[in-house]
């Protein structure tokens, strides 16, 4: 299975090259023969990539320590489990599993799309061809995870233990589904471009992949979050990391488009815009790629520096060539006849929506690439961390959550005085009641109180737009109201599915708020010691070292300490944290100690315990946080996805009761019909 | 012969290419993730002496202030952390403690935060601070985000003035043809509630 995979790859790249001449051959001189054949090749292309990946597995799970991939990311000792997901763990792993991901939704979308967009799939077959024949090369020629060692070594280096965590194990492969689910609606904005169809059929068919791509992200980025914060130890979940920021930065070019598209469907404007988003994300997504595998940018996420980062280098600038000249050379197509009724309406707030979404965008492109710009122009290196991006984003992510909440008060095409005061009332009041009582018991973190009192006005804007649903299908249809409430998110997913979106959105930046009154302390306790600290809310803690302890267990040497917590007198539980020394199957260390933090977790916040060093036999260096509201960050994350599921679901009993049927409509009509995300 | 649009497109991209071409090769020292470090060029990733005479007046500040004054100094070991969390999260690490007993020598010593921070940037550059300073080519990076966001948002409001004023159409133009999954029947309400929603 293992000759077939490798075998499997190089047939893969000629059936990529097939694709791609041909398709682009057959498109250009519209022979259908071509065509059809360029679709078969790609069909191919997927499964001899499949074969790849399974053959590739196969010598992860085997333990062949004849390839260097196998060698250098496990080892005989590892469990199982981790030895199947060490397929992402490595840089040659990590670009097959973008092939794997990339060639099955090609297949996919061609497949789904052979009828419907026929005009389009003779452009969209070669292009997705194009971009996979690009990673075929790089692992064929670049870095190829069937690369053989001269000599078979007895054992392993095995897995990097920050890599040993269910959370890793989740996270790449969502990150990836959305970072690679960005390339199929640039295969359609190209096709759409060349053959200058920049009307309304395209969007509609990249709308549901740009919404997988938001999806998955949204996805990856808390899981990523999540293992950061278990994992990592420093005691928070964002750190502003070159690599996160990478891959923040095609989420909130998606997410502008998803509403920015809106825009398009009910009013025909700001086409060009969108399709300068759905580009933009795509060669975001490969500029993400650039800076985690190049080395370019100094990263605790980046792959180990090797070639690669010129393959993606080159690879970018030609797709950006070749975009830029195919939008600038169909400007006139693009022209859409704007015409604004009022400057007060939801289509005008939306554009601010999306300048917003990009300014934040730009601003941590910006702060991640200036360090390399700084060098090549003063020739001193800076860094550009945490606290330049929290004071730039800040001001801006308070001015989008005022966003959430707005846009959805404000009707298309005008808005009267009257439906504005109607509709601001209610959220206002909500949005001016938190911020007053949170002032009141004395909060004087501004950003957080604003957040809170946005917060407020968000929750306020969405629990009226539900409310109304619910009480006009209970009066026109006497369904009692949970039954209407669930009736009408079931029948209107893109718009209630949006706002379930916004409350994700609002949890979250209530969570992130909460680190304004974070406490860390730097302790050391012998065994039988005390620590006492007051924590953000005021309550007394205490915490009592039941000493440190060793132990092998499984594939590593364990050093913890456990600690006795408890608040306001009352036991509340143990704490234990820990460092693992991983070994390998002989029995020696690999890599550098490994830090896994305790956590006692609440709703309201999370005492996190670092073991940061042992002194003596029973002495242990910590450090204790109080970690305020992260726990909502995880809900908050669960609820986005939720939402994201909700909007994605298809309407299947509308379809089938009215499949085929196509009307043209007219602005209000389409407005009133595919309400969505506002 | 290229237009002048493609002249500086190709300029654009050779630029670009040129100023990241620069910067790549300064990282072949790089070390990989996967070996359980950071990736710093190995003449940077490690430790300088910071030291200068004590003053003999005493500590300049209490713990806490030192703690804070701590996240203010990026480590250089190659975490992307600052010295604090460094020194408290990862005892493996060699050049955050080294970085903390010089922090703690120059408080003793009686140096201000300013000066002590000054110290640090003497030896080790701007990279040893967690953000760039606000002044001269910094001031660049501190601000193009504001100024980017201003030309978006002028941009904007003189779009939506344009049009705002944009003559009306001599005749109504459907803007797509869409597929609709409704009843005659639920069509006429929308289209009621529609206009209802107009009024």
């Amino acid at each position: 299975m293992i000759l077939i995979g490798e075998l499997s790859l190089w047939v893969a790249l000629l059936m990529a090259a097939w694709g791609t001449t041909a398709g682009f051959a057959g498109a250009y001189t519209h022979r259908t023969e071509l065509i059809a054949s360029a679709r078969r090749a790609l069909f191919a292309m997927c499964a001899f990539v499949v074969l790849a990946s399974i053959g590739l597995w196969t010598a992860l799970l085997t333990s062949d320590f004849s390839f260097r991939f196998v060698a250098s990311y496990t080892s005989a000792n590892l469990p199982s489990v981790y030895k199947f997901t060490a397929f992402w763990a490595g840089q040659e792993g990590s670009l097959l599993f973008w092939a794997l991901i990339l060639s099955i939704y090609a297949t996919i979308a061609v497949y789904t799309g052979r009828k419907s967009n026929r005009e389009l799939m003779p452009w969209v077959v070669p292009t997705l061809s194009a971009i996979a024949l690009f990673f075929i090369l790089v692992l064929c020629f670049g870095a190829n995870p069937y690369a053989r060692l001269d000599w078979i070594p007895p054992d392993g280096r095995g897995l990097n233990p920050q890599l040993q965590n269910p959370g890793m194990a989740a996270h790449p492969p969502n990150l990836y589904l959305g970072y690679i689910a960005t390339a199929i609606p640039f295969a359609f904005a190209v096709a759409a471009l060349i053959t200058r169809r920049l009307d309304a059929e395209w969007l509609s068919s990249v709308r549901r992949w740009v919404l997988l791509s938001w999806f998955f992200n949204t996805v990856g980025i808390v899981l990523g979050m999540w293992w950061a914060y278990v994992e990592l130890g420093w005691g928070g979940y964002w750190a502003w990391d070159p690599v996160e920021n990478a891959s923040f930065l095609p989420w909130l070019i998606n997410t502008a488009f998803l509403h920015s598209i809106m825009v398009q469907e009910k009013r025909g404007m700001l086409r060009k815009w969108n399709v300068t988003l759905v580009v933009s994300a795509f060669l975001l997504s490969i500029l993400g790629t650039f800076i985690t595998r190049s080395g370019v940018i100094s990263s605790v996420h980046a792959f180990s520096q090797s070639s690669v980062g010129y393959w993606f280098l080159g690879f970018l600038v030609i797709a950006i060539a070749v975009t830029a000249y195919l939008v600038t050379t169909r400007l006139s197509d693009l022209r859409s006849r704007a015409e604004l009724e009022s400057m007060v309406s939801r289509e005008a707030t939306f554009l601010f929506n999306n300048l917003l979404l990009c300014g934040i965008a730009f601003s941590i492109l910006w702060g991640t690439l200036f360090p390399i710009l700084s060098e090549a122009v003063r020739g001193t290196k800076i860094t550009v961390g945490p606290p330049f991006f929290n004071q730039v984003n800040i001001p801006l992510g308070l001015g989008l959550l005022a966003l959430t909440g707005i846009g959805p008060l404000i009707a298309w095409r005008r808005a009267s005085v009257r439906n504005l005061r109607r509709q601001f009332t209610g959220p206002v009041v909500c949005g001016v009641l938190v911020g007053v009582a949170l002032l009141a018991f004395g909060m004087r973190a501004y950003y957080s109180v604003m957040a809170y009192a946005l917060g407020g006005f968000v929750l306020g804007t969405i629990a009226q737009e539900f409310q109304k649903g619910a009480s006009a299908r209970h009066r026109m249809y006497g369904e009692p109201y949970p039954v209407a409430l669930f009736r009408l998110v079931a029948r209107n997913r893109r718009r209630y599915g949006g706002y379930i979106v916004h409350v994700g959105v609002v949890v979250l930046f209530a969570a992130f708020a909460g680190l304004a009154f974070k406490k860390e302390f730097d302790v050391t306790l012998r065994a039988g010691q005390t620590f006492s600290a007051v924590d953000g809310f005021g309550d007394h803690w205490t915490f009592v070292s039941q000493g440190v302890s060793d132990y092998d267990e499984l594939n590593r040497h364990t050093t913890a300490v456990l600690l006795e917590a408890r608040r306001n007198g009352k036991f509340v539980g143990m704490i234990k944290s820990e460092k693992r020394q991983y070994l390998d199957s002989q029995g020696n260390p690999t890599f550098e100690p490994a830090t896994e933090v305790g956590i006692l977790d609440k709703p309201h916040e999370d005492v996190y315990t670092v073991l940061a060093g042992v002194i003596g036999e029973d002495t242990a260096e910590m450090r204790i946080t109080f970690n305020p509201l992260v726990w909502w960050v995880w809900y908050g994350g669960m609820i986005m996805a939720l939402g994201g599921l909700i909007v994605m679901w298809p309407q299947a009993e509308r379809r089938r009761a009215q499949a085929g049927y196509m009307a043209p409509l007219a602005p209000g009509l389409v407005d009133a019909g595919t309400e969505a995300v506002g | 012969m290229p237009t002048r649009r493609q002249f500086l497109a190709t300029l654009g991209a050779s630029v670009a290419t040129a100023s990241l071409a620069r910067v790549l090769p300064a990282q072949q020292a790089m070390q990989g993730m996967n070996t359980g470090t950071a990736n710093v060029p190995m003449d940077e990733a490690r430790y300088r002496p910071v030291r200068l005479p004590s003053r003999g007046t005493g500590p300049s500040m209490s713990n806490t202030q030192r703690d804070a004054l701590e996240h203010q100094i990026h480590c250089q070991c190659g975490c992307n952390l600052d010295v604090f969390t460094c020194r408290t999260t990862d005892f493996s690490c060699q050049v955050s403690p080294p970085m903390h007993h010089d922090v703690m020598a120059l408080v003793e010593g009686g140096y201000s935060g300013q000066e002590i921070i000054g110290a640090f940037v003497n030896v080790y550059g701007e990279r040893v601070l967690m953000e760039p300073e606000k002044r001269g080519f910094n001031l660049a990076g501190w601000f193009m985000p504001f100024v980017a966001l201003g030309g978006g948002t002028a941009l904007v409001i003189a779009l939506l003035r344009r049009w705002r004023h944009a003559p009306p159409a001599t005749e109504p133009e459907p803007v797509a043809t869409l597929p609709v999954h409704a009843t005659s029947d639920e069509l006429e309400r929308l289209d009621h509630l529609v206009r209802r929603d107009d009024a």
